[in-house]
This record gives C-alpha cells, sequence and structure tokens, in this order.
C-alpha cells in the first residue's frame, strides 16, 4: 500500500511539525521482510523508515500505556485496534484530549504462518498490489491471494473502521457479517464436551509460557500478572497440564468485555496456539447477554467492571 | 571415516535404534518443528532448511522438570531417576549442538557438576545432520561457528542425493555407525564441496571484531532504550534460544515437588528483588542483559561469543527486533557518539 504509507507520512509529518503530538506510535520497515515492527516517530527524519501494510501485526495501542499521562500521543489505528484505545481510554490508561487516532479503514492483517505453509519458512522478500501479495521465496517470486492469507481473527471482523478517530485515510469499508464470526463459535459449540476438551487440550498444553501473548496485547497492563505473583500463588509455575491450562483459561477470563479480537495475541504466539476461540467466545457472550461490545464508544464501562447499587440483580457469591 | 545412510533406510534405522535407544528426531508440529520421540507413524522433518523451532538444549534441560518429590508428613524425600534410557538426537543441526558445548561449560565444571545436565549428556548420542542451503536468517558464521560446524557431535550427517554420508566425530559414533556401508572418495569429495559451498553462502552479518568494547562502553548509553523501544518483554527469544540457560527453582507445595523452569532476564520479575526494588527496571536495562551476556560476559567467562546463529530470535521476535541489526546499530552508534565528542 505505497500511496497509503506516502499519505500517511504527510500525516504525521504535518503533526509532528505542528507539535500537536510529542510522539507517532506507527510501524517501521525491518530487515526481516515479514515482519514490520512498530516504531515510534519523535522527529521527521526518522519518517522515511515508515512502513504500513498487511503484515503489520501488532495492536499498537498495546504502547500507550508505557507513557506518562501528559505525553500527547499520536497512534495510527485500524479498527480493532481504535476500540482497544477506546478501552483504554474507559480504564483511565490515558486521558483521549492527550491522543491523537490517525484512523485507517483496515483491509485486514495477514497471517504469515499462512503465507510460510504456501512457500517455506524462509522469505526474503515481500510486496502487496491491491488483493495480490507477492513474497520471494529462494529466489523466486511467488504471488499469492491477499484473500487466502488474511489471519482468521480478520477474516472474522466486524469493525473494520475505526471508531472516535480524529481523521480517517481512506474510504470506510462495510462492516463485517455477524454471522461469520458466530461460525467459528458455533463450530466449537457443536463439539461435545469431550472434543471440546481435547481441542483445548491440544491448544494449551503447547504453551510454553513465554507470555508473548500477554505482552502483545494491549488490555493485558497489569504490572503484576496473577501468572507471577507468588504469595499466593494462584497457578502452578510450570509448563505442566495444570499450569498451562489455568494460564489459558483465566487469561482469557481477564479479557471478557476488554478484548476486541484483534488477534494480536495468537500472532505473537511462536507454538501456533489458537486462542480466540476463547476470548471471541466470551465477546459474543458479552454481545449477547449485554448488549455490550468493546471499544464501541470511550465511555461505557465494560459490565464486569461496572456496577450499580440499585442494581436489580443480586450479586451471585 | 565416513559411512552412507540411505535415506529410504531411515525409517527403519531409527525403529532399529528404538529398540535400545530413545531416539529423538525433528517433527512436525503444526507449522513449526520439534526433536520428539521417533514412533512409526512419526512425521520426520529432516528436509526443513530451518533448524527446530523449540530448542532441543530442552532434551538435556527440561523447560520444567521435577529436582525432587518430599513428603512432608514422612519427612523424607523420594529419589528423582533422572534418565531412564540411553538416548540418540538425530538430525540436530550444527549451531544447536554448538550451544549445547557452550552450556556444558555452566553445568559440567570442575566446581560444579549439575547432575541433570551431566547424567543427560554422557547418555546421548548426538548425530548431527549439516545445512546445504542455510537460510537468510541464520547467520552462524559470523560468529564463529558453520553450517557444518562439529562441535560437539558424535556424527555428522552431510545430504547427498539419496543418501545421507555420516562422518564420525567420536566413539560414540563409531560404535553407533560400524556396521554401515562405507562411502567412497567420491561421494567424499562432493561432501566437502558441498560443506564448502555452504559456508560460502554465508554473508557476515555484522562486525564482531571489538564488539565485546563497544557494547561495553555503550553500557550506560540511550542504545539500550533506542534499540528496546519496541520490545514487548515476552521470553520468545530466550526461551527458543540454545545457549540461554537461566533457570528459576520453585516449590510447586501443593504437588510437594520442587522444581526447575526456565526462566528469562526478558520477565519483569526476573530481576525484581523480594524488597520490590528492580535493578533492571525497563525492557532497556533486560534487552542489554540479553545481548551483553552473549556477546560480552560470555567472552569474559570463556572468551567465545555465547550465540551460535541460529536465527530462532530473528524469526519469532513478535515485533520483529533483529539481533543482527542491533549489533549493527551498537557499532554504528558509538560512532555516532565518537563523531560528535
Ligand atoms: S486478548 Fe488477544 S484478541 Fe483480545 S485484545 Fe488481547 S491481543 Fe487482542
Ligand atoms: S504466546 Fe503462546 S506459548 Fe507463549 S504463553 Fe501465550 S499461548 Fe503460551
Ligand atoms: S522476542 Fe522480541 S519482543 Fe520478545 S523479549 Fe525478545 S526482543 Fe522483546
Ligand atoms: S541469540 Fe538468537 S541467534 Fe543467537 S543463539 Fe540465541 S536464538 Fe540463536
Ligand atoms: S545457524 Fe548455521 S548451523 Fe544453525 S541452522 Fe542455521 S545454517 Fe544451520
Amino acid at each position: 500500500m505505497p500511496e497509503l504509507t506516502t499519505e500517511l507520512r504527510k500525516n504525521i509529518e504535518q503533526l509532528l511539525t505542528d507539535q500537536v503530538v510529542d510522539v507517532v506510535i506507527a510501524f517501521k520497515k525491518a530487515d526481516a521482510p515479514l515482519r514490520p515492527q512498530p516504531a515510534f516517530f519523535r522527529n521527521l527524519e526518522e519518517l522515511e523508515d515508515l512502513e504500513y501494510n498487511g503484515l503489520c501485526q501488532n495492536n499498537l495501542a498495546n504502547y500507550l500505556t508505557r507513557y506518562p499521562h501528559d505525553t500527547k500521543i499520536g497512534i495510527v489505528v485500524r479498527g480493532c485496534e481504535s476500540r482497544s484505545v477506546n478501552a483504554l481510554i474507559v480504564e483511565k490508561q490515558h486521558p483521549r484530549e492527550n491522543l491523537y487516532m490517525i484512523g485507517i479503514p483496515c483491509q485486514g492483517i495477514l497471517d504469515i504462518r499462512k503465507i510460510i505453509k504456501k512457500t517455506g519458512e524462509d522469505v526474503t522478500g515481500y510486496s502487496e498490489d491491491g488483493d495480490q501479495v507477492s513474497v520471494v521465496y529462494e529466489g523466486k517470486e511467488v504471488n499469492l491471494q491477499r484473500s487466502d492469507l488474511l489471519h482468521d481473527s480478520c477474516l472474522r471482523c466486524a469493525h473494520p473502521n475505526p471508531v472516535n478517530a480524529d481523521v480517517l485515510l481512506g474510504e470506510p469499508l462495510p462492516d463485517g457479517d455477524p454471522t461469520i464470526v458466530r461460525l467459528a463459535i458455533e463450530e466449537f459449540e457443536a463439539l461435545d464436551r469431550d472434543e471440546r476438551y481435547a481441542w483445548f487440550q491440544k491448544e494449551a498444553e503447547r504453551c510454553i509460557r513465554c507470555y508473548a501473548c500477554r505482552e502483545a496485547c494491549p488490555m493485558c497492563y497489569c504490572t503484576e500478572c496473577f501468572v507471577d505473583h507468588a504469595t499466593p500463588r494462584w497457578t502452578e509455575s510450570d509448563i505442566s497440564q495444570a499450569g498451562t491450562q489455568a494460564w489459558h483459561i483465566i487469561r482469557a477470563f481477564h479479557q471478557a468485555g476488554r478484548c476486541t479480537s484483534c488477534g494480536a495475541c495468537e500472532r505473537a504466539c511462536p507454538m501456533d496456539i489458537k486462542m480466540t476461540y476463547l476470548t471471541d467466545k466470551l465477546n459474543n457472550d458479552m454481545l449477547e447477554v449485554y448488549q455490550f461490545e468493546t471499544g464501541m464508544d470511550d465511555n461505557t464501562q465494560p459490565p464486569f467492571a461496572s456496577f450499580n447499587l440499585d442494581d436489580k440483580n443480586r450479586f451471585v457469591i | 571415516m565416513m559411512y552412507i545412510l540411505e535415506k529410504k533406510n531411515v525409517d527403519q534405522t531409527l525403529s532399529e535404534w528404538s529398540a535400545k535407544y530413545e531416539v529423538y528426531t525433528p517433527q512436525k508440529v503444526e507449522a513449526y518443528s520439534q526433536f520428539l520421540p521417533f514412533t512409526e507413524s512419526s512425521e520426520l522433518a529432516l528436509n526443513e532448511p530451518l533448524n527446530t523451532r523449540y530448542p532441543p538444549k530442552s532434551l538435556f534441560l527440561p523447560q520444567s522438570e521435577v529436582m525432587l518429590k518430599y513428603n512432608k508428613r514422612l519427612n523424607k524425600f523420594d529419589e528423582i531417576k533422572i534418565l531412564p534410557e540411553k538416548r540418540i538426537i538425530f538430525g540436530i543441526r550444527p549451531c544447536d549442538a554448538s550451544a549445547i558445548t557452550l552450556l556444558d561449560t555452566v553445568f559440567d565444571t570442575d566446581e560444579y557438576q549439575d547432575p541433570y545436565w551431566t547424567e543427560r549428556r554422557e547418555n546421548t548420542i548426538l548425530v548431527g545432520l549439516g545445512c546445504s542451503e542455510p537460510p537468510s536468517t541464520c547467520f552462524c558464521t559470523t560468529v564463529g561457528y558453520g553450517p557444518f560446524n562439529q562441535d560437539g557431535l558424535d556424527a555428522l550427517m552431510t545430504e547427498l542425493d539419496d543418501v545421507y554420508v555420516v562422518e564420525i566425530l567420536s566413539d560414540k559414533g563409531q560404535k553407533l555407525f560400524s556396521n554401515f556401508p562405507a562411502s567412497s572418495k567420491d561421494q567424499e569429495q562432493s561432501v566437502l564441496n558441498i560443506q564448502l559451498k555452504a559456508k560460502d553462502l554465508m554473508e557476515p552479518a555484522f562486525e564482531t571484531e571489538n564488539l565485546k568494547q563497544t557494547l561495553d562502553q555503550l553500557f550506560e548509553s540511550d542504545y539500550w532504550s533506542e534499540i528496546a523501544e519496541s520490545c514487548l518483554g515476552c521470553g520468545i527469544c530466550t526461551f527458543l534460544c540454545p545457549t540461554c540457560f537461566c533457570f528459576d527453582i520453585v516449590d510447586e507445595v501443593q504437588r510437594n515437588e520442587r522444581i526447575r523452569n526456565w526462566d528469562t532476564c526478558m520477565f519483569r520479575i526476573y530481576s525484581q528483588e523480594a524488597s520490590g526494588h528492580n535493578p533492571r527496571p525497563t525492557r532497556a536495562e533486560r534487552t542489554r542483559q540479553r545481548l551483553m551476556h552473549k556477546y560480552s560476559y560470555w567472552l569474559d567467562h570463556i572468551d567465545k561469543i555465547g550465540c551460535t546463529g541460529c536465527g530462532r530470535c530473528v524469526r519469532h521476535c513478535p515485533v520483529g527486533l533483529d539481533i543482527r541489526a542491533m549489533l549493527r546499530a551498537a557499532s554504528n552508534f558509538e560512532r555516532e557518539v565518537v563523531n560528535v565528542g
């Protein structure tokens, strides 16, 4: 998307020149062709390296919580990222007035694993043009279809357009089809109990507890995660069955009503572990039970974080 | 002495060995590969250009390992049998085998011997597979190793059409292969050519001369916060690294077990002290520790770089942080500082 990158560069240039922001969080080119890197632009010279394409894997909202509240932050946001930013504003992680969201209607993020499944792992070049993606493998160009390579979370995306962005680059896209979001959940729910457990075991028990899923998630900003807590200890510390299962279940539950189904956790995992089937299910419950979707505005508390003294339902404990 | 293992006989050979040894081979799991015990139904991943994603160091230093079991009521300990079997690790890459020799200098020294490590080392035969077509993310030659490096191996295989030509590197290796057919002079010549060509294919990834001094001088500089700004602080680059060996000993009291887990300097709690003070408070100091350990402290320790160039951290960092680029930036950073001064 060279045109989009140029437009983005112009936009960021303006923000920095006018001192609207102190820093802009975006992506830059990296040596490894498949992995553009999150980058933090403070001056104009650095902008030469700016990159925006389908391989930008990470959820940039992840970096917001690293800054003092008075830092004026510009941030490039796709649909899910903008909603993560909104969710963080609700959780008082950065004041809205010190944020400038540069929105990009999102065509979807490509799954590196789907690319290397088609070629091989040692990809040395990458370019894209509309629905055409071309990678270099063993010195030869291989042409692929963008739609075959989209990350599963992006195939299921309901809201590709940024919510509450300060500026939008590119034309808004049609919303995703909610029945597609439900498909994967229904498929999982259609399994019987033993099959569901077998699925869960196959995924969770490959875990090496590297916590890349946690560190890649904008909503996992606790200074001390429950797994790191020593007294009392909430889970077994090792890669035992009990340890890995507990990590997967509890991490997912901490995301209920906070996760935006961006899939950054799954894309970061070195062991190709699926985990959005858990958080997507919880998100769907939030929608069905509480009519709540994360980050659709920047002031509604997620259901599990809000309370009301006049609540007509009794608290269950 | 060189022997021939025909590709079509690999499965049969491995099953024969399985009668006497526990045999580990690289096998496909999802889109990655990992060393797993060989069985008749194993899907071998020997032809991959890349080494296994999960490092074979785990076969000597398991990610989680029970060190002792105790019975609080009876006030006694149960003995743990460390390794019941003799093992063959088949198809390990040279970078991973050299990494194990680096770790020998940690777990098996004149002063201290870690019985969990030494017993596994003694009872294991390492059959290596050299890399005829080194991937672009590997840089073993830059750090003093190579795609056919022999360190730590008992035998080294070179792929040649439909055979593997096996070079014997130790008595253990000789014993294992002595019944195999010998290779021809022509085959041995081809092996030599393949090995030289592979090495030549790999370009230097960065300058290693004076790198240690450069890093030492940068210790207090902003270089670290610059390179680590996007770092997530996850465990990928260290857990997958064949030379990282940090561990944490934990009592799993509800299981009555004392265990040892891999730990990593990239985690915040790794350096967190009981008082709450953390001497490595941000990802910058933690990244500094990772790079300095490999490219400075290992040199203090045994005068060797503590990275064998396997490329795992390059390939799997979720934010694309490439250790080669970081080290190039270190040399440039210093020059900038010097120029300014
Ligand atoms: S849990 Fe995963 S999908 Fe949900 S917000 Fe976090 S990174 Fe995104
Ligand atoms: S990223 Fe994957 S391997 Fe690492 S802790 Fe998360 S699920 Fe486990
Ligand atoms: S893998 Fe990358 S993000 Fe994770 S700790 Fe290492 S350098 Fe940081
Ligand atoms: S530092 Fe990176 S390249 Fe070096 S041995 Fe470790 S994982 Fe491999
Ligand atoms: S680093 Fe060298 S020895 Fe290791 S896999 Fe790559 S080419 Fe082979």
